[in-house]
């Protein structure tokens, strides 16, 4: 109980150090433009997170859920004058529904095959879009107006990036808590049986593409909530949304820092978009950076920045380990990182 | 020792001397166009453009007495990194930003700069909806507009032929889409009888054209219609690729997306393709309009170069911005933006231009064919 307590001190500590980090940082524009983006952006990484850390694929049509979150804010507020309320339901909603469709059509398959299917998912939207009136066609559509979820008297309102903070940051954190509470759901219990151990998950009699479907849904709505967000902050939507941008960065914030990590794509997209905010190479400069960075990941280590952190601890805590223990336990300490690490391989 | 009179006099006059730093300090311009990917190297030419203009500029004195720095920043032709950087840029105090190649990238960054109070100039991106959306009611476009650019199409293959079949090879954005109806509704305009045989469709970084031209070759046109404003790459590698499948059907690319660096690029492939433009640095009216002389001849002395369209576009752009903050007494965004839209400004490298009350500076049209590697003016 008090153990329990203390944890959740910690992070009710831990989240208001994190909002009060655009003026920790200084404050300044550039700061809140891009702890703004990386809020939003992790939020958008975290459906995918879901989708490859607990059930093992690799989805590459999570930007159209993320677009479809932006289009439906778009479109609600722009077309038929609707308020953010309305357009963050639409985007859910809209979200569910073309998940639920490409969710029956692409988990039938698995692994490489998933992987192709998605993509030519994501490429059928991206033609539709950029092709029908109704979503703007290949003009986009222009003038979101400034995000407005304001209740009664309570004044709840954001134009520039430094009052988006407080909306995008409590996105993040809510995010970060339903894939925490996900996780130790019996569906995220079940999500990772159905990708480690399908015929245990069979001979417990768990329906796996049930599971799979309902897991593929949660996800889709994390990312379209990010949309929805981003839509307001940048006050337009094109095609491009559906783009490689989106989709690397996706990737790359889930990988970076090691799957299965609650706070791994919040690294990640932080890394990403803080060395391209505050130490960009220009953009030739970044994307070697990023190209050698994620070959140096995926080849060093393939579970991520993150699997390397006991492996530091080993080596900070040998010299101490060495003077108090025998040469038989200090030989037996290491075997037991992979044997850990290797636990969500 | 200090005397009372002395601190007093000392006190009094120090706010004077930051009043007057401000005044000598040098007013930021924002400056976002992709400085790499397949409009990377226009992107380079424009910047150097508006360097070379900015230098011009503070040699006259500057804008209300204070040089103009130059900030330049990559949108990598991507919208999301547009943004970043249209937010980096408001966040360093930039007193107005010129922008645009593509369509996508401006339509992104307006509502952004707009929010922050700046004043945004597009350049060169062309989408109709640059100048209606609401979200930037005081749009200002230099490039020239899809509807003008169709009328000079329509009026050229008009005078060719009044009946033909037609074929699109249209960048599917929104440019490329918004470019493809201006035409089709000035040929309906003009009254042409022509059949659009086929449109094909491509994205903005695509290269490899094999695949359209044999269905060009299969549509059996009379002209085939290229929106490309890949001019990088994507336009050197279509006329090329073209030339090589020996389809020998006449090519009209759509205004101002044949510079001299698409026809250094393309090499002989280049050799009788059609187009129009609106500047040409060695024709009449430009070639002695004195503030082109001046503006042509610091671009050789500085790049060692000889200024484009976009170029051109560019350092006018600055040109603009500075003489309207100067007859508007301010670098006020309003202020300034109503010494441009619906007025006349004498003295650019365009001689003197017009702006409609919707922010759209007009122009006059040139039609051009390329003969052996260089542009030939028609009318």
């Amino acid at each position: 109980m008090t153990h329990s307590l203390a944890r959740l001190a910690l992070a009710a500590f831990l989240a208001a150090l994190g909002f009060l980090l655009p003026t920790l940082l200084g404050g300044s524009t550039l700061v809140y433009d891009t702890l703004v983006a990386i809020a939003i952006f992790a939020a958008m990484s975290y459906g995918l997170d879901v989708i490859l850390s607990d059930l093992g694929e690799i989805s590459l049509v999570h930007t159209a859920f993320f677009a479809t979150g932006a289009y439906a804010a778009a479109i609600l507020t722009v077309t038929y004058g609707f308020g953010a309320w309305t357009a963050l339901a639409g985007a859910v909603l809209a979200a569910l529904l073309l998940a639920l469709v490409l969710g029956v059509i692409t988990l039938r398959t698995r692994e490489f095959a998933f992987s192709l299917v998605t993509y030519a998912a994501a490429v059928v939207c991206m033609n539709v879009a950029s092709n029908w009136d109704f979503l703007g066609g290949s003009d986009g559509i222009v003038g979101i107006p400034p995000l407005d979820l304001s209740i009664g008297p309570i004044e709840l309102t954001a134009g520039r990036s430094a009052e988006f903070w407080p909306f995008a940051y409590l996105l993040l954190l809510l995010t970060l808590y339903v894939v925490h509470r996900f996780r130790r759901s019996r569906l995220g219990q079940a999500a990772l049986m159905v990708h480690m151990n399908p015929r245990l998950a069979t001979m417990c009699g768990l329906d796996g593409n049930r599971i799979r479907l309902q897991v593929f849904l949660l996800s889709a709505v994390i990312s379209a909530a990010a949309g929805w967000l981003y839509a307001f902050q940048r006050a337009y939507v094109g095609t491009d949304l559906f783009e490689t941008y989106f989709l690397v960065l996706m990737l790359t914030g889930v990988i970076l820092a090691g799957r299965r990590i609650l706070l791994g794509p919040l690294l990640g997209t932080a890394l990403l978009l803080s060395q391209k905010s505050f130490a960009s190479l220009g953009a030739y400069g970044d994307k070697l950076v990023l190209g050698v960075v994620l070959v140096a990941v995926l080849c060093l280590c393939p579970r991520g920045l993150a699997s390397l952190w006991p492996k530091v601890r080993g080596f900070t805590r040998r010299p101490a380990q060495s003077q108090s223990q025998s040469p038989a336990a200090a030989d037996a300490a290491p075997t037991e990182i992979p044997a850990a690490s290797t636990r969500h391989a | 020792m200090l005397s009372r009179r002395s601190v007093l006099a000392g006190l009094a006059s120090a706010p004077l001397v930051p009043a007057f730093a401000r005044a000598a300090d040098p007013i930021k311009v924002g400056l976002i166009i992709p400085l790499s990917g397949g409009a990377g190297r226009q992107g380079q030419d424009v910047t150097h453009a508006v360097q070379g203009m900015a230098a011009l500029i503070n040699e006259s004195g500057g804008v209300l007495g204070r040089p103009v720095e130059i900030l330049v920043r990559d949108d990598e032709s991507t919208p999301a990194i547009g943004v970043a950087k249209a937010n980096e840029l408001a966040a360093a105090g930039v007193a107005v930003v010129l922008e645009g190649w593509n369509s996508p990238v401006t339509l992104a960054m307006q509502s952004v700069l707009a929010r922050a109070g700046i004043l945004d100039i597009t350049m060169i991106s062309k989408a109709d909806a640059i100048l209606a959306s609401a979200s930037n009611p005081l749009a200002i476009r230099l490039n020239s507009a899809n509807v003008q650019d169709a009328a000079i199409i329509a009026q050229y293959l008009g005078s060719k032929t009044r009946r033909a079949r037609i074929v699109f090879v249209t960048e599917n954005d929104a440019y490329g889409n918004g470019a493809q109806q201006g035409i089709e509704a000035e040929f309906k305009k003009a009254g042409l009888d022509y059949t659009i045989a086929q449109t094909l469709k491509f994205p903005f970084p695509q290269t490899d054209f094999r695949v359209e031209i044999t269905s060009i070759r299969d549509a059996k046109p009379d002209y085939v219609i290229s929106i490309n404003a890949n001019e990088g790459a994507g336009l050197p590698a279509f006329l090329q690729q073209y030339a090589q499948g020996q389809v020998g059907v006449p090519v009209i690319c759509t205004v101002g997306t044949v510079g001299p660096s698409v026809i250094e690029t393309t090499g002989k492939a280049a050799n009788g393709l059609h187009s129009a433009d609106i500047y040409f640095p060695e024709t009449e009216p430009f070639a002695s309009n004195p503030e082109n002389k001046r503006f042509v001849a610091q671009m050789q002395k500085q790049f060692k170069t000889e200024p484009d369209k976009f170029m051109a576009l560019g350092a006018a752009s600055l040109q603009v911005w500075a003489k309207a903050a100067a007859k508007a007494g301010s670098l006020e965004r309003k202020a300034v933006a109503g010494a441009i839209r619906g007025q006349e400004i004498p003295g650019t490298i365009f001689g003197t231009v017009r702006f409609e009350p919707n922010g759209q500076m007009q122009h006059r049209h040139f039609v051009f064919t390329v003969k052996d590697g260089k542009i030939v003016v028609e009318s």
